[in-house]
């Protein structure tokens, strides 16, 4: 058990020098689309929330973190807005879909529950997002320029700070949902999807807890794109389309939704994966949904939990032994009497 | 006054009377048996007086309150917890977790508090696990505490069944099945099990098993259901001995 332990925190602490150094090499391009990755990351991490550990799919992801973008942009540069206070609104905007979602969501799950979402997503796309509409709310402008935040009197504006400012968003993120999941709040969502009748015959009210998990889900995804809207230092609805929405279900599918690994792995590969195949090879980016349709055929077939959550599953099989079901003949009937329970 | 009172409760689904003016008593402290055929609604009648299924007609009294319109969720908290004939535990997590939830279900914990690690959640967490150990102590599951619950044999996942629904700290145990398939020697250990729990827990039962030797041994009080109704009940010795239970359900076995 403690060599997992150890083996954990090795990890992390690796991935985390490795993810502050290795960017402090790279050219300003590439640090952007670190940022990039990291904001993805973002959005994969809602989905471990939602999909890994309530067990609900969604494929508007990108709505919600329209939201967020929208908001901030709007409030930064239409009216002038503090970022952070901006962010707060945004990210609480978003949890408000969130939870909206959740309630139509509530008695559905599986294909009606991911149809559903879609409907959501173009929902969006076509009203919601539509060019002019939130005009009125920005004061005129047809497009936003919010200027890069500063944080603690650090400026922003560098593209190795604002990465390394992303970077530890979602390192913080991460940690959140970590607590999330080893505390009451994941035994309670993985109760509700394991069995929604026992769930609520020991007292939990499903209604709570599913809006409860869109709410800080879609949070998470606001949050997202709070911080895209100032990396790019535009908002478009182009980048929140529904497809991106697709995409980033796939990959959190495809690396797994069980593990908070998942998240940076699923950005980077995203962001960067999708970068490679257009500079070092002759496919154009439409390829990369080829690739990754193809990823997810292979991993339904060889790994179904998901790629992370496997190999983790593999390096934890290897640190502890299975225990040995004691068998029932060794059982000793229950007969003793211990102190008071209760 | 009863602590579970049924009146003339009804309910049909399409053309099948499932149940027809059931009325029933359980009083507390007892444990009472609800025997019948397969298909005579015992199962349906549980899910009615656990919110899960609306009756058309009758009334479901708890404590003196009459549950029309609570919730599941909400009966729990009055006191009510139950098990279930088709196993629902939490197969992929572990027994130690599976008690823990209800637990939780009652615990004043926020996903606030346990994002940000606070002192509370962290109090809250350590004596929910404390009482879920104890718990699985008492059913004999603390060696399996940390396999997965999926993955326990039948006998220990209907001792898992017990364990939850007492972590909840009824007054009222609705047990559905619980003999369901253990082996003779397990279903003996079983009436033990459940005198204990009601000598500790302080825990009113009712009890709705096909094991004739279970219920006969086990319950003060027992009720027939024969195609959704009521067809006799009393003592176990005079419920034995009633020519209509006899035809409906033991002259099957015989």
């Amino acid at each position: 058990m403690s060599d997992l332990r150890l083996v954990r925190w090795t990890a992390v602490g690796v991935g985390v020098a490795l993810g502050v150094l290795i960017p402090a090499l790279l050219t300003d391009f590439l640090r952007t689309l670190a940022a990039d990755a990291a904001i993805a990351g973002l959005i994969v991490l809602s989905l471990v929330l939602l999909t890994g550990m309530v067990g609900q799919i969604s494929f508007c992801q990108y709505s919600f973190a329209a939201m967020g973008a929208f908001t901030v942009g709007s409030l930064v540069a239409g009216h002038h807005w503090d970022f952070w206070l901006a962010l707060l609104v945004g990210v609480f905007f978003a949890a408000v879909v969130g939870v909206l979602v959740g309630f139509v969501a509530l008695r559905l799950s599986g294909l009606f529950l991911a149809i559903l979402t879609i409907g959501v997503a173009l929902f969006f796309d076509r009203f919601v997002l539509a060019a002019g509409n939130w005009n009125s709310f920005s004061g005129g402008l047809s497009s936003w320029r919010p200027g890069r935040p500063s944080f603690f009197g650090i400026g922003l504006r560098g593209e190795y700070a604002f990465y390394l400012f992303a970077f530890g968003v979602l390192l913080a993120a991460c940690l959140l949902v970590w607590n999330l999941r080893t505390g009451k709040t994941g035994r309670v969502l993985r109760a509700v999807r394991e069995s929604e009748v026992a769930a609520s015959t020991v007292g939990l009210n499903l209604t709570a807890w599913k809006l409860t998990a869109f709410g800080i889900s879609a949070a998470l995804a606001g949050l997202a794109g709070g911080l895209a809207a100032v990396r790019v230092g535009s908002v478009s609805a182009g980048s929140y389309d529904f497809l991106h929405s697709i995409s980033i279900a796939a990959i959190a599918i495809v690396f797994g939704a069980g593990s908070i690994a998942s998240a940076p792995a699923g950005g980077i590969f995203l962001i960067f994966g999708r970068e490679a195949l257009i500079d070092w090879t002759p496919f154009s980016t439409q390829w990369f949904d080829v690739i990754l349709g193809a990823g997810l055929i292979f991993q339904l077939v060889h790994a179904p939990d998901g790629v992370v959550v496997d190999i983790e599953r593999r390096i934890t099989r290897r640190l502890r032994p299975p225990r040995q079901m004691p068998s029932e003949s060794e059982q000793r009937s229950p007969e003793r009497v211990p102190a008071e329970v209760g | 006054m009863a602590l579970l009172d049924l009146t003339e409760v009804s309910i049909r689904f399409g053309g099948v009377q499932a149940l027809l003016d059931v009325s029933l008593q359980v009083r507390e402290g007892e444990i009472v048996g609800l025997i019948g055929p397969n298909g005579a609604g015992k199962t349906t009648l549980f899910n009615c007086i656990t919110g899960v299924l609306r009756p058309d007609s009758g009334h479901i009294a708890y404590d003196g309150k009459d549950l029309a319109g609570v919730k599941t969720h909400r009966r729990a908290r009055l006191g009510m917890a139950r098990t279930f004939q088709n196993l629902q535990l939490f197969g992929r997590m572990s027994v130690l977790e599976n008690v823990m939830v209800p637990i939780d279900a009652f615990s004043p914990g926020t996903p606030v508090g346990d994002a940000f690690r606070l002192p509370t959640a962290r109090f809250e967490e350590r004596k929910a696990e404390e009482r879920a150990r104890a718990l699985l102590y008492f059913l004999d599951l603390l060696d399996v505490a940390d396999l997965q619950a999926g993955d326990l044999s039948v006998g220990m996942q209907r001792r898992l069944e017990l364990a939850r629904a007492l972590a909840s700290n009824p007054r009222l145990l609705l047990l559905d099945e619980p003999a369901a398939g253990l082996d003779a020697r397990e279903t003996a250990a079983l009436a033990d099990v459940l005198f204990r729990i009601r000598e500790q827990f302080k825990v009113t039962m009712l009890l709705v098993d096909h094991d004739m030797a279970l219920v006969m041994r086990a319950c003060d009080h027992i009720y027939v259901l024969d195609f959704g109704r009521i067809i006799s009940e009393g003592p176990p010795e005079d419920v034995r001995d009633d020519p209509e239970v006899i035809q409906a359900y033991l002259g099957e076995v015989a």
